[in-house]
């Protein structure tokens, strides 16, 4: 029963922990520029840097004494974000939505104190959150108001985008929305839900949410699958120009849409997760594949593609179309 | 990628075929036993001294070593000193060592080492009888006191064997007054044997202190202090404390009297520690390789070369790479999750000390409770150094409690709790509580079971005697052990509980 399953998913191109570490992970990612994509100040700095969009930096928040100057950052602002700036998965982000008489109002309406802002940023300064638990940087930026497109389907929260960039060519991209379990945040491991993306049209397919495929939003109860995202050759550029920005050649590239500002990065990982397989009903592994056996055409060719063409030669590929007919089987050498 | 590949597998075959190679040469060349044999059992007793010597002024140790008389046969025996003399004379059946030198500075240490066997068919060799003795003289009160406890055992008692029994009651009841006037406040075995002494020499009978160590494993022994009296045929031997009538047969005297193991001159803060340690069949092999054939190089750069303490240390860290070998599988190749990569090696460790029943029990009655702190600590908004400070402190006063009441209630396996890692527990409580906030319950139970699955699982191969012995004689398996790690290195398939998490995706 368990090889059968296996060789099914061999057989569909589906990519494991293992394979993922091992063949792209390991291979692509050079070890040192890590901290460019683990460091959300860094990755913010790069790509403003390259002018690529991400959302407005208010400041940021060293030690605990620069605690005193948290009120001048926020002074103009009434609504805000505050990040650790080394921080996975989502965790240690707090939203603050409003202030309410001197207090703060989160976005799921939970009033909070200075004080307890205090603690929070202290936490965080700590290490609580961050990768390796040593002393980290509080970022506290823009708060991104989701473009009303997400109003049907998404429960509080700012839904995101993640495309999965192999050497720059977008390989597969998956819409993330919060639902009520996951708190307003868009983490599949905290019950958000993953909706696959075409490629090459920006319209949602179907979702995943737990690990099991679905079709409706389970708060909302509208359907997931249909919807065109506005602006979809923008984000598609946008995340294979990280590919220049970062130097890490398999990333997950997290992006937003913003009411009034388009596309913007949130971040890198440099880590993607494997969910966005279910959610796109293809595998990782033979879109991976394709990529690596055009790469090494080109190189024996002499040539480099911008990232203009590398994302045209994925919607090619990897759209629809493609997609809907039966994936041809490919080789795998580790089952072979 | 490719070159990396072919290196890869190239190290992973050099690494491979050299410890089959070694194992095999060990195996099939010196003929070393693949398991440990069941037949003879030999017992190293290695008697370490220590002290600092005093500059300017000669050093001489007298120090106690076993008589040859006993039960036991001495296959070989050795003194390790540098710039020593030694000499070993004998008196009123007793063996003593003397090291002497004219000058030493700084830390001195001296080796004495043992290796004995069951003696099997010559006659036993009876000590000889004692002397008729005269009472040790007393003075005033204590003369009253000992009076006045010698009457009523007298009383109470039949012959010889009867009344060393009734003594050593007495002596043991330290509410009574006189009991304590004689012992004139030390509560010590030897303080006891004094006293008993004192009342048996009063009654005439003879007593001896015997000095004698459990032929057990066990790393720094001290000696345990029994009587002995002769009853006109035979030696009657006692527990000073328990009463206990007859000595237990693993115990080897080691010295008779009232003196100190070690009498130093010229040296101060000395300090003695006996090891015991317990080989069977191999160790006699080995000894004979080792003196008959010295060509073994091979066997010499054994670990059974080192010191037998630190032999002990080594059988336990030679198997940790087993312990992370489990770990490895259960992560990379079954997907099982556990709190942090090694953690679960280390709890494996400490059920070393505990037994896996009583690991497993303290680790989860220790975790909840902290757990629970933990919650409650969340609430008063701490930073993380001065709450993880609390949680360990905590930690150290639930080991404590735990440890207190156990032995009040008489079960001594929950005092070895004191040694389950602290850090780790706090670190363990702390990382499940983070998993419990931001994963949920489920998760985190999950994680916890995983972890002490993986703990258990991982103690129980750790702790085979069999696969003990195995890699402790055979270290190059070691090798082997690196290059399936290598591999699994490269290892790109899929996890078991991968098939079930994409099982969504294997039709089509």
């Amino acid at each position: 029963m368990f090889w059968k399953t296996w060789k099914a998913l061999a057989a569909n191109g589906v990519m494991g922990i293992n394979r993922r570490n091992a063949d792209y992970v390991l291979k692509y990612n050079k070890r040192h520029l890590y901290p460019v994509v683990d460091d959300k100040i860094l990755t913010k700095e790069r790509a403003m840097a390259a002018g690529i969009h991400v959302p407005e930096m208010y400041g940021v928040i060293e030690t605990e004494k620069d605690f005193d100057t948290f009120d001048g950052i926020v002074a103009n602002y009434r609504d805000f974000v505050i990040k650790p700036a080394q921080g996975a998965g989502g965790d240690g982000i707090i939203v603050i939505a409003d202030r309410f008489e001197g207090m703060f109002k989160t976005v799921s309406g939970k009033i909070i104190s200075r004080d307890e802002i205090g603690h929070h940023i202290s936490s965080i300064l700590s290490g609580l959150y961050s990768l390796g638990g040593h002393r980290d940087r509080v970022l506290i930026e823009y708060r991104v108001t989701p473009d009303q497109i997400f109003k049907s389907i998404s429960y509080e929260g700012v839904p995101d985008i993640r495309i999965i960039c192999l050497m720059g060519y977008p390989v597969m991209a998956m819409l993330r929305l919060p639902t009520r379990q996951s708190g307003g945040k868009a983490n599949l491991h905290q019950g958000a839900i993953g909706v696959g993306v075409d490629l090459a049209s920006g319209v949602t397919l179907k979702g995943t949410w737990l690990n099991k495929i679905i079709s409706k939003h389970p708060d909302t109860t509208n359907p997931v699958d249909g919807v065109q995202l506005p602006d979809w050759n923008g984000f598609m550029n946008l995340a294979a120009s990280c590919y220049e920005l970062s130097g890490l050649g398999y990333i997950g590239v997290d992006l937003v849409l913003d009411q009034d500002q388009g596309p913007l990065i949130l971040e890198l990982n440099a880590r993607p997760g494997l969910n966005i397989q279910i959610a796109n009903d293809a595998g990782l592994t033979a879109r991976c594949h394709k990529v690596e056996h055009h790469l090494a055409e080109l190189k024996k060719a002499g040539k480099t593609e911008t990232a203009e063409e590398r994302v045209a030669f994925s919607q090619l590929h990897f759209g629809m179309p493609t997609s809907a007919e039966p994936s041809e089987p490919q080789p795998d050498p580790a089952t072979a | 990628m490719h070159s990396i590949n072919l290196h890869l597998k190239i190290l992973i075959a050099v690494l491979v075929s050299l410890g089959v190679l070694i194992t095999g040469y060990q195996i099939y060349f010196l003929d070393i036993p693949v398991t440990e044999d069941e037949t003879d059992d030999i017992w190293s007793l290695d008697a370490k001294v220590e002290f600092r010597a005093t500059p300017g002024t000669p050093i001489k140790a007298q120090f106690y070593i076993p008589p040859l008389n006993q039960d036991y046969v001495s296959l070989n025996e050795s003194f390790i000193s540098n710039n020593y003399g030694v000499s070993v004379n004998s008196q009123n059946g007793n063996r003593r060592v003397t090291w002497s030198s004219r000058r030493a500075s700084g830390t001195q240490t001296l080796y004495y080492r043992l290796v004995l066997t069951q003696r099997y068919s010559e006659e036993q060799l009876a000590a000889a009888p004692p002397p008729p003795r005269q009472p040790i003289p007393l003075e005033g009160p204590e003369q009253i006191a000992a009076d006045a406890l010698i009457n009523p055992i007298r009383q109470h008692s039949a012959d010889i064997e009867t009344f060393i029994s009734e003594t050593i009651r007495r002596v043991n009841d330290i509410t009574d007054d006189n009991v304590k006037l004689l012992l004139n406040g030390g509560t010590s075995a030897m303080d006891k044997a004094r006293v008993i002494d004192l009342l048996l020499s009063n009654a005439r009978i003879p007593l001896e202190m015997v000095h004698t160590i459990r032929l057990e494993n066990t790393e720094a022994q001290s000696p345990e202090l029994w009587l002995r009296s002769y009853n006109g045929e035979r030696w009657l031997y006692f527990h000073p404390e328990t009463g206990q009538q007859g000595m237990p047969d693993n115990r080897l005297v080691w010295w008779t009297g009232p003196e100190p193991l070690l009498a130093m001159e010229g040296g101060r803060q000395s300090s003695v520690s006996l090891t015991v340690t317990n080989s069977e069949m191999n160790a006699l092999r080995l000894a004979k390789l080792t003196t008959e054939n010295r060509a073994s190089a091979l066997l010499d750069y054994s670990l059974y070369g080192l010191p037998l303490q630190a032999q002990r240390v080594y059988q336990v860290m030679i198997m940790i790479p087993i312990g992370v070998l489990v770990i490895l599988i259960l992560r990379n190749l079954i997907g099982m999750q556990t709190l942090g990569t090694f953690t679960p090696v280390l709890i494996a460790l400490a059920f070393r000390e505990t037994e896996v029943g009583w690991g497993i029990a303290l680790f989860t009655l220790i975790t909840a409770l902290g757990l629970s702190l933990r919650s409650y600590l969340e609430h008063l908004k701490l930073q993380m150094l001065p709450r993880l400070s609390v949680v360990l402190t905590f930690v150290v006063l639930v080991i404590a409690a735990i440890s207190l009441f156990s032995h009040k209630l008489g079960m001594e396996k929950a005092l070895a709790v004191s040694l389950f890692p602290m850090v780790i527990l706090t670190m363990t409580i702390e990382r499940l509580s983070i998993t419990w906030e931001e994963r949920g319950g489920i998760q985190s139970l999950k994680t916890a079971l995983g972890t002490l699955i993986a703990a258990t699982l991982a103690h129980l191969l750790m702790t085979i005697p069999e696969l003990t012995y195995f890699v402790f004689t055979f270290p190059a398996v070691l090798l082997i052990l690196v290059g399936f790690m290598l591999a699994m290195g490269r290892y790109r398939g899929y996890r078991l509980t991968e098939l079930m998490r994409f099982k969504a995706l294997t039709k089509g």
